[in-house]
């Protein structure tokens, strides 16, 4: 598979964070979650390569652990969208007729709600635990993979090899999975790359008005909204997991990028 | 004409069981969440006859289904309820709030739209050229910023270290117009460039696939000059699938605003939802749910009858 | 209304003109409010802020004083039978309404029933009901200028109960106040120093000196003494956000947040053009138990956690080294607070492990439930995880919203949780509110028979003496039981730019008060 020099740029960011995000199973520089009441908000240093946070804690060991928490969180629920959004606008652009209608009722509802009131709504519900945010995070991007991939089922329709599967005597769900499914996979895979991004947005932005995971357990997205009350004496706390989502963002978009430039360009329309 | 007015018709048509399914769900959703609203309200000291008392009055003893039957009787007659906080009407308050996000939202927009078409369209023009990079660099570059980080540090430098404009406050455009523009300068900016991120990239993947197209070359090839062929064939091809991005942004951003709300004191819909969900107020959450929806529905509505405006490839039907 | 706006127009426009600090009208006070007024009809649907904000506008027959006692404030003078059950109101003849009218005793009267008319929805009215804590029998007018209250039984707490700014002070306002739905909604005609004179809900209230206020003689004194405003517009700015605000102080769009963040201290020291001023509220800040939950009914456990604490260091990092640790219920800055409140123990993990060990204890995991709406409850949660893991004791930090936390603790639904009360002036009331039956009222959190008895007795008895004896035996018996462990109380610290003058923080209530203040 080759990439442009830019999606390669993008590919090695990612690799890096999520590097970074691995290794942290095993091992940080220093305790993530260790206080250290005596050395609170200091300045990067040899020692704190990000500085301390308000519990006197490394703040690089936890942007490595929160780029786990992120990484992960955002990849198991673009999963969710993802594998719940084909099957569902297969289901509708295959089926058309009534499911369909009823199908596309439903996705547009969930559309129309505003992606972050929905998932303020059911954090608050089933709780600020990673299944919880996973859950609201997924299901908040659910409706535009289904409008992707119904679509795409819409237009292969009326392709001839669909015909031609049916002809021969291969029932529905065969011709569905054997035949449709393969070719949802690239938009799908375009429309993943970027809603890993808006994800991780979210998530950040959740953590900001106050529903994100619990303590102690970092996520960039709570380092960011723990950090503004300090801008002014330890700017670090806000600097420093600013330019990871930031630098991961631009690593996903420029994969992204790379990947609709190769393989089809007419995918950005919705 | 007529087609296009059935369409019109058909499609407005399906947005009442749209917007009926939205209140059911949000119904639903918002008494799911924990959390008594009379509680809320009335504080930790309230005896159980005051909190009984607070549930009658606004009909939260009885059951979902007669809620919900009773809230959609008022609504069919404009009447979206009070607020279960401080007993304000909720019709002209989501009107007030909605005229800040609105204002900020289409204000944003309409700017990233005039700098983006421009940006896009030059890149592809020139693409691969050191222009095209730097312009997609930088559009990608804001695409990656968190946007309520951006507007934070767009505070912190233009409202606290050089103090160029006001860092809280709000007033409507036509009560005076100097002092308003001042207000909104700072979240209008950051909203802009967020939103140029997104489009810039998008006006020039559409304008690169038309430029590679063949008409472009045969009308190239008839004598028409660049500038011709840029406005009359590629702007409005190109331009298609970013009015159907506008269209989802302004929908999304109707809600996601809250963020951006909350970092500048803005006193709007966004923040409302927001603070009404925290407050367990039944009835403000749910009209402005409603009210989003509808907005959101219009709004693509619109896009979808500007499209074909755009690209005659595609019918509005 | 269309009045207020022609008034409040003029003075919008010129406010409007200054957008920038360098032009800011030095007739008008910009303080800092976390949220908008709830509602102007006095004790009908209220919250903290709503209660501080409208102290600036209306009056009662008492008031409290800077010392939290009862002073007269709209009565000249009350007169006590001996046997405690009859007050006597003698009323001031200078007292005059927004409206220009002067107060009448048939006004006072007025606002009387219209509190106690149960469609109004007087928070209090349990209280003066029959049968409640202060239950009034009869109220009358004796001549011209007394009103004549009559109790059931004898109450330590009526006056002060009057006086309660969750109850709107009792105030007497004018019956024009009242809008043709019975409610009080458009204006509110009092006797403050004050008139709402221009609201714009979600954004800012407007205050206007009352020209015709006739203050009491003297010096300020709480919210009784002299409340003649210095300045001549008061303007609460809603800034929900506290970062916001922090912002808005720097650039000079703000003159005054009276309660910060501990954590933004350090942001403001840096600053230098701000001055920072602390003093200790009547708040508590708590950890409690849900002393049913079998994870911590045996009290060994809950006694370990308490010992597994490090209560000096948990409270300088949650305060930025403002706040003392406390290990009573009475806050320290009660009059009641004597020896017996004040013993600390030391902490002990030893202690802790063999405690632990007898219980049964091998490091079943316990939920602490916390907020993040009060980052003093979320920090202190962090932090005694942290700690109580060095006695090998394994906390689950649950953290919720303000609402979800509340309907939680409402339900008893919790194993642990972190949690404070705001300022009650009264020991009684602070151990009245956590205290009782878990079968009738779930939201208790202390389930004593013989504690509930004594705390009523508190209630009754008006001698400080014996009710400080009283304090002391429930002191021991609280420290006995471990229903909740107390850690300090709140410390509010106010920001004011340094061309604030004369702002007074400190005082018993706490509550801020802007008349004195004046920017220059």
């Amino acid at each position: 598979m080759k990439l442009s020099p830019q999606g390669m740029f993008g590919l090695m960011l990612i690799v890096v964070v999520a590097a970074a995000g691995l290794v942290s199973l095993f091992w940080t520089p220093l305790n993530p979650l260790g206080l250290n009441l005596g050395a609170r908000l200091q300045p990067p240093s040899a020692h704190n390569l990000f500085g301390t946070d308000e519990f006197g804690r490394d703040v690089f060991s936890r942007a490595m652990v929160g780029a786990r928490i992120s990484l992960m969180i955002s990849l198991l629920a673009v999963c969710f969208a993802v594998v719940v959004g084909t099957f569902v606008g297969i289901m509708a652009g295959y089926s058309r007729g009534f499911l369909d209608r009823v199908l596309m009722l439903c996705t547009n509802a969930l559309l129309a709600f505003p992606g972050i009131l929905l998932a303020l709504g059911i954090i608050i519900i089933f709780g600020a635990s990673i299944t919880g945010l996973v859950l609201a995070l997924g299901l908040s991007f659910t409706p535009s993979v289904i409008r992707v991939v119904r679509s795409t089922v819409l237009s292969l329709r009326q392709r001839e090899f669909i015909e031609a599967s049916r002809t021969i005597g291969n029932s529905e769900g065969y011709t569905m999975f054997a035949h449709v499914l393969p070719n949802c996979i690239v938009p799908v895979i375009v429309l993943g790359t970027s809603m890993f991004g808006w994800v991780i947005l979210l998530e950040s932005a959740l953590s900001f008005l106050g529903v994100g995971i619990s303590p102690p357990t970092p996520t960039w997205g709570n380092m960011l909204s723990g950090g503004r009350p300090f801008l002014e004496s330890a700017p670090w706390l806000g600097i420093a997991p600013g330019i990871c989502i930031t630098v991961t963002l631009l690593g996903i978009n420029l994969l992204g990028d790379a990947l609709r430039d190769r393989y089809d360009p007419r995918m950005a329309r919705a | 004409m007529k087609k296009l007015l059935l369409y019109v018709v058909h499609r407005l048509a399906w947005t009442i069981p749209t917007l009926l399914l939205v209140s059911a769900m949000v119904f639903v959703l918002v008494r799911l969440i924990p959390g008594d609203p009379a509680i809320v309200s009335l504080g930790d000291d309230a005896t159980a006859q005051q909190i009984a008392d607070f549930r009658a009055r606004f009909g939260l003893d009885q059951p979902i289904p007669v809620q919900f039957v009773l809230w959609l009787g008022q609504v069919v007659r404009g009447d979206l309820g009070v607020s279960v906080a401080n007993g304000q009407a909720i019709a002209p308050l989501i009107l007030e709030r909605f005229q800040v996000s609105a204002t900020i939202v289409l204000c944003a927009m309409a700017l990233a739209v005039l700098i983006s078409v421009p940006l896009g369209l030059l890149a592809a023009w020139r693409q691969n050229s050191s222009l095209d990079v730097a312009i997609v660099s930088i559009a990608t570059l804001l695409l990656a910023i968190p946007g309520f980080w951006l507007g934070l540090l767009m505070l912190m430098l233009f409202g606290l270290k050089l103090g160029w404009v006001p860092v809280i406050g709000y007033v409507p455009f036509s009560e005076n117009f100097g002092a308003a523009a001042l207000y909104v300068a700072l979240p209008i900016a950051t909203l802009t460039l967020l939103e140029i991120g997104l489009l810039v990239r998008m006006m020039r993947a559409g304008a690169v696939e038309v430029l590679n197209l063949e008409y472009v070359t045969h009308a190239r090839a008839k004598g028409l000059g660049e500038r011709a062929v840029l406005f009359r064939h590629v702007f409005p091809n190109a331009f298609a699938p970013t009015l159907t991005i506008i269209g989802l942004a302004l929908g999304n951003l109707l809600g996601g605003i809250a963020v951006m709300e909350t970092v500048f004191t803005l006193p709007g819909l966004g923040r409302l939802m927001v603070d009404a969900i925290y407050g367990r107020d039944y009835p403000v959450i749910q009209g402005c749910l409603l009210f989003t929806a509808f907005i959101y529905v219009l709004v693509n509505l619109i896009v979808d009858l500007l499209y074909p405006v755009f690209d005659p490839r595609v019918t509005a039907a | 209304m269309k009045r207020l706006h022609a008034v409040s127009g003029g003075l919008l426009a010129a406010v409007l003109m200054a957008t920038t600090s360098a032009f800011a009208a030095s007739d008008t006070v910009r303080i800092r409010v976390s949220s908008d007024l709830r509602s102007i009809d006095p004790g009908v649907n209220r919250d903290f802020n709503t209660d501080f904000m409208l102290q600036h506008v209306l009056e009662g027959l008492v008031a409290f004083r800077e010392d939290a006692t009862i002073a007269p404030m709209l009565a000249k003078s009350i007169d006590v039978s001996d046997d405690e059950t009859v007050y006597t109101f003698t009323l001031r003849d200078d007292v005059t309404f927004h409206n220009g009218k002067k107060m009448t005793i048939d006004d006072v009267l007025f606002a009387w029933n219209r509190y106690m008319d149960p469609k109004t929805d007087w928070f209090c009215r349990p209280q003066f009901a029959p049968g409640g804590s202060s239950g009034v029998k009869s109220v009358e007018a004796s001549g011209d200028d007394k009103v004549v209250f009559t109790l059931e039984k004898p109450s330590a707490l009526f006056l002060f109960n009057m006086a309660r700014f969750d109850c709107g002070a009792t105030a007497i306002y004018h019956r024009d106040s009242i809008g043709a739905d019975g409610k009080i909604t458009q204006q509110l005609i009092a006797t403050g120093p004050y008139k709402l004179s221009d609201w714009r809900r979600g954004q800012y209230v407007g205050l206007s000196r009352f020209d015709d206020y006739s203050a009491l003689e003297g010096d300020m004194d709480g919210y009784a003494g002299n409340k003649t405003p210095k300045t001549a517009n008061t303007r609460f700015m809603i800034i929900p956000d506290a970062a916001a605000a922090k912002t808005a102080l720097l650039a000079g769009d703000l003159d005054l947040d009276w309660q910060i963040d501990p954590s933004q201290i350090a942001d403001y020291e840096k600053a230098g053009n701000v001055e920072l001023e602390s003093f200790m509220g009547m708040g508590i800040t708590f950890i409690a138990f849900q002393t049913r939950d079998p994870k911590v009914s045996d009290v060994r456990i809950r006694k370990a956690i308490e010992l597994s604490l490090d209560y000096p260091q948990i409270v300088a990092a949650v305060s930025e080294g403002k706040a003392e640790p406390s290990r009573s219920f009475i806050p320290r800055m009660s009059p009641y607070f004597k020896e017996a409140q004040a013993v600390m123990p030391e902490r002990n993990l030893d202690e802790a492990r063999r405690l632990l060990k007898e219980a049964g204890y091998s490091g079943q995991p316990i939920n602490i439930l916390t907020n993040k709406q009060y980052p003093e409850m979320y920090n202190i949660a962090i932090l005694a995880q942290a700690m109580a893991l060095e006695a090998g004791i394994n906390l689950q930090i649950d953290v919720t919203d303000f609402a979800t936390h509340g309907d939680r603790l409402r339900r008893g639904a919790y194993e642990m949780q972190v949690f404070g009360y705001g300022p009650r002036l009264d020991p009684s009331l602070i151990y009245d509110a956590a205290t009782g039956n878990k079968d009738k009222e779930p939201n208790k959190i202390w389930d004593s028979v013989e504690a509930k008895k004594i705390i009523t007795q508190s209630m009754i008895v008006s001698d400080m003496a014996e009710r400080q004896k009283l304090f002391d035996t429930l002191e021991a018996k609280f420290r006995e039981d471990i229903p909740l462990i107390p850690i300090f109380s709140k410390v509010i610290t106010s920001a004011a730019r340094a061309n604030v003058k004369g702002y007074k923080a400190a005082w018993t209530v706490g509550m801020p008060r802007a008349w004195s203040i004046t920017v220059e």
